[in-house]
């Protein structure tokens, strides 16, 4: 059986369902997306990067304040959707760049922001794209990183990863907070903020945004209505299906 | 090569905005780029690497670029 490569898989993951994640409330609303708009209250001359932009969501809202946003992805559907988007919605700053969180093709010090919502857990190597974004941070700038996060136990852990490679075969893995630390103080970034929170995901509208084939859709089902009472508890699982998971907000700034 | 030479079926590529060109390097050695307006690519001396641009969008992934004689 012929293999693909990562990247190959991402994008045809996302590639199809561009359009979906556009529309999704959980991607185009969210505490989140507040404060970016807070962080980037008065920085009009800044430059943002939108590390993994996806259909968008964190470019939009960074548009209205930066001078001008990248938005950055792997897959190239995306980037369409964004330009289209943009331009709808009148926002002539943003430009579109497509490539891979770990080789970034910026140089040096080139963003007062580097964001990035939702996409750290489909990288292929998590460090060397934190990495890649302290490097392209000036000295003074400030990257938030935002994504759903595993919990520190290894029975939610497994859990959390199992359901979440069977929706998306694209998926890599969700960190724990613990990792997450570790990954910037590896990557000579500093946390100025952090905040936990906590992310429910409607079975239905979850399951329908990835396209997600239905035998893997009830194998979730099945591992779910299989689960011990502690995971049940954790992830709060609900009749249908649908279920809540942690949320990390990292606001880190380089060492000196 | 001017606005209207352009073909109907294959339409113009937007232009490079050159101030973006500016902070963008090659992925791989992270050295300068150079932009070939004829072939619409970015050219990676050091990587001896040519970067398509699609639709006026950079694909800046090395499995996509072409290799320079």
């Amino acid at each position: 059986m012929e293999g693909k490569s990562h990247t190959n898989i991402v994008t045809e993951q996302f590639g199809s369902r561009a359009r979906a994640y556009l529309e999704s409330a959980v991607h185009a609303e969210g505490e989140d997306l507040r404060a970016v708009a807070g962080l980037l209250q008065g920085a009009k001359d800044a430059r943002v990067l939108d590390l993994g932009c996806g259909a968008g969501h964190v470019s939009y809202v960074a548009a209205r304040y930066a001078a001008s946003v990248v938005a950055y992805d792997v897959a190239p559907q995306m980037l369409a959707v964004v330009e289209e988007e943009a331009k709808r919605r009148g926002l002539a700053n943003i430009t579109t760049r497509q490539g891979a969180a770990e080789a970034l093709p910026f140089a040096d010090a080139s963003f007062d922001f580097v964001l990035s919502r939702y996409s750290a857990h489909h990288w292929q190597n998590f460090r060397g794209g934190l990495q890649e974004a302290a490097r392209v941070l000036k000295p003074s700038g400030r990257a938030v990183f935002m994504d759903t996060i595993a919990p520190a136990i290894p029975l939610l852990d497994t859990f959390l990863q199992a359901m979440e490679l069977l929706r998306d075969v694209s998926h890599v893995r969700n960190y724990t907070q613990a990792e997450w630390e570790a990954a910037a103080r590896a990557a000579a970034l500093t946390v100025v903020a952090t905040k936990l929170g906590r992310l429910r995901l409607e079975f239905a509208s979850w399951i329908t945004r990835m396209n997600t084939p239905p035998v893997r859709a009830e194998a979730i089902r099945s591992l779910q209505q299989a689960a011990p009472a502690v995971v049940r508890e954790h992830f709060a699982i609900e009749p249908d299906g649908s279920f809540t998971l942690d949320t990390l907000l990292l606001e880190l700034a380089r060492s000196e | 090569m001017s606005e209207s030479a352009s073909s109907p079926e294959r339409p113009k590529q937007p232009p490079i905005d050159p101030r973006l060109l500016e902070i963008l390097v090659c992925p791989l050695t992270k050295g300068p780029l150079e932009y070939d307006r004829e072939k619409n690519e970015l050219i990676s001396r050091q990587a001896g690497l040519a970067y398509p641009i699609r639709d006026g969008i950079p694909i800046m992934l090395v499995e996509e670029a072409r290799k320079l004689d």
